[in-house]
């Protein structure tokens, strides 16, 4: 892993240990924040993990013949992978609790991955397509003004997670945080993606697929349970 | 948690067992020597921009970013001239490298002393330079490049 990478991470890692101590006695219960802590750092390590063998597989790479490769993560992190392999180690990981768990991790999720994207400040990866808004900025060099994606990315990222944080004072019910963090997360990223020049697929439609099975899980959550109760049909 | 771990291990393994694609036997020619005062003219003679990659068999790095550069090759071949230097190596190392991943795309140039990135100002491999149309530099990127740096320096190239 490269050093500029690895100061991305420190960021994103950091503001995710600051949400936790914060929520720590206020939002989540004082005792959990380590367990929380322990289950989000497991799970970011398996996912770029994972979503670093897919990228390989996907260009063909053998990661067993050439296992040093694997380290070389400036190579390709297959962002999908990387998520579905970090929310399933999550939900392993927390399996006795999963929706209470999953709501004491959310905003600091969602603070870690806004802490990555504005990590494209020391990796230089902060620009998108080219822009004539007065905000748009050119690299060294360059004339051409761009979008600042990463950045947007970030603050969007950021707005979430004080908004996360507010509403959690209200008490959602379960689950409702948690997968409304997924859904924001696969909004921004839906967003953003045009103004992030790429190469090769468009992997659009599956953060829009992500966005809608945690609106459908929100729905889910969120919709009161009808169903007669037990002995209700002979009480009447 | 022992469990999981041993089931996380065994889906990643499983997984890498997977895929790989095997050098096949090299069509591919022996590479054409190429040295500093030729890239140069190269350069300012082409009149279309120009990525050159330097690269070595022998590469760990370059491994890692070849399947991008290939990709990369595909998609906008038609409006950047791709040129890999091999620098260092052996003719039969860089054939097995073209082919195992694909890279016959590419303008592939034989530097055995090393002298042509240098002469560029560049230093190591891998190393990516972009030449606007005419040779003059626009960017330079030492190390593993990825797939944003790679996709936003090829649109600064094409950019009226």
């Amino acid at each position: 892993m490269e050093f500029t990478l690895l100061g991305a991470v420190t960021v994103a890692a950091g503001l995710m240990y600051v949400v936790l101590r914060y929520e720590g006695g206020r939002t989540n219960a004082a005792d959990c924040t380590r367990d929380v802590w322990d289950g989000l750092v497991s799970a970011a390590v398996v996912g770029l993990v994972v979503g670093r063998l897919a990228a390989m597989l996907q260009a063909g790479t053998n990661p067993i013949s050439h296992p040093g490769d694997i380290l070389i993560v400036r190579g390709g992190v297959d962002t999908v992978a990387a998520s579905l392999a970090a929310v399933v180690t999550y939900l392993v990981m927390t399996r006795q609790d999963v929706w209470w768990l999953a709501d004491a991790a959310a905003p600091a999720a969602v603070a870690g991955l806004a802490g990555w994207h504005g990590g494209c400040l020391m990796r230089e990866a902060c620009l998108g397509t080219s822009s004539d808004l007065p905000w748009a900025i050119a690299q060294t060099g360059s004339a051409i003004t761009r979008h600042p994606v990463e950045i947007y990315a970030a603050l969007l990222l950021v707005a979430a997670t004080v908004g996360f944080l507010w509403w959690k004072r209200h008490r959602p019910l379960s689950g409702v945080i948690a997968a409304a963090a997924v859904a924001t997360a696969a909004v921004v990223r839906l967003v953003t993606e045009p103004m992030r020049p790429g190469i090769g697929g468009d992997q659009s439609w599956w953060y829009a697929l992500a966005a809608t099975i945690a609106g459908a899980v929100i729905v889910w959550r969120v919709i009161p349970d009808t169903s007669p109760v037990d002995g209700a049909a002979e009480s009447t | 948690m022992l469990r999981s771990l041993i089931a996380a291990v065994g889906f990643t393994l499983t997984l890498a067992a997977c895929g790989g694609r095997n050098a096949a036997t090299s069509d591919v020619g022996p590479l054409e020597p190429i040295d500093a005062v030729a890239i140069e003219q190269l350069l300012a003679t082409s009149d279309q921009p120009v990525l050159l990659n330097v690269w070595a068999s022998w590469c760990g790095p370059c491994r890692s970013e070849a399947p991008l550069l290939r990709e990369a090759n595909a998609e906008f071949g038609d409006s950047v001239w791709f040129i890999g230097i091999d620098v260092r190596d052996r003719q039969e190392g860089a054939q097995g490298f073209i082919t195992e991943f694909g890279l016959d795309g590419f303008t592939h140039l034989f530097d055995a002393s090393g002298s042509v990135p240098a002469s560029l100002g560049g230093f190591g491999v891998p190393l990516t330079f972009f030449f606007a149309a005419g040779g003059e530099l626009s960017h330079l990127h030492s190390g593993v490049i990825d797939e944003r740096t790679l996709a936003l320096q090829i649109d600064e190239l094409l950019q009226p």
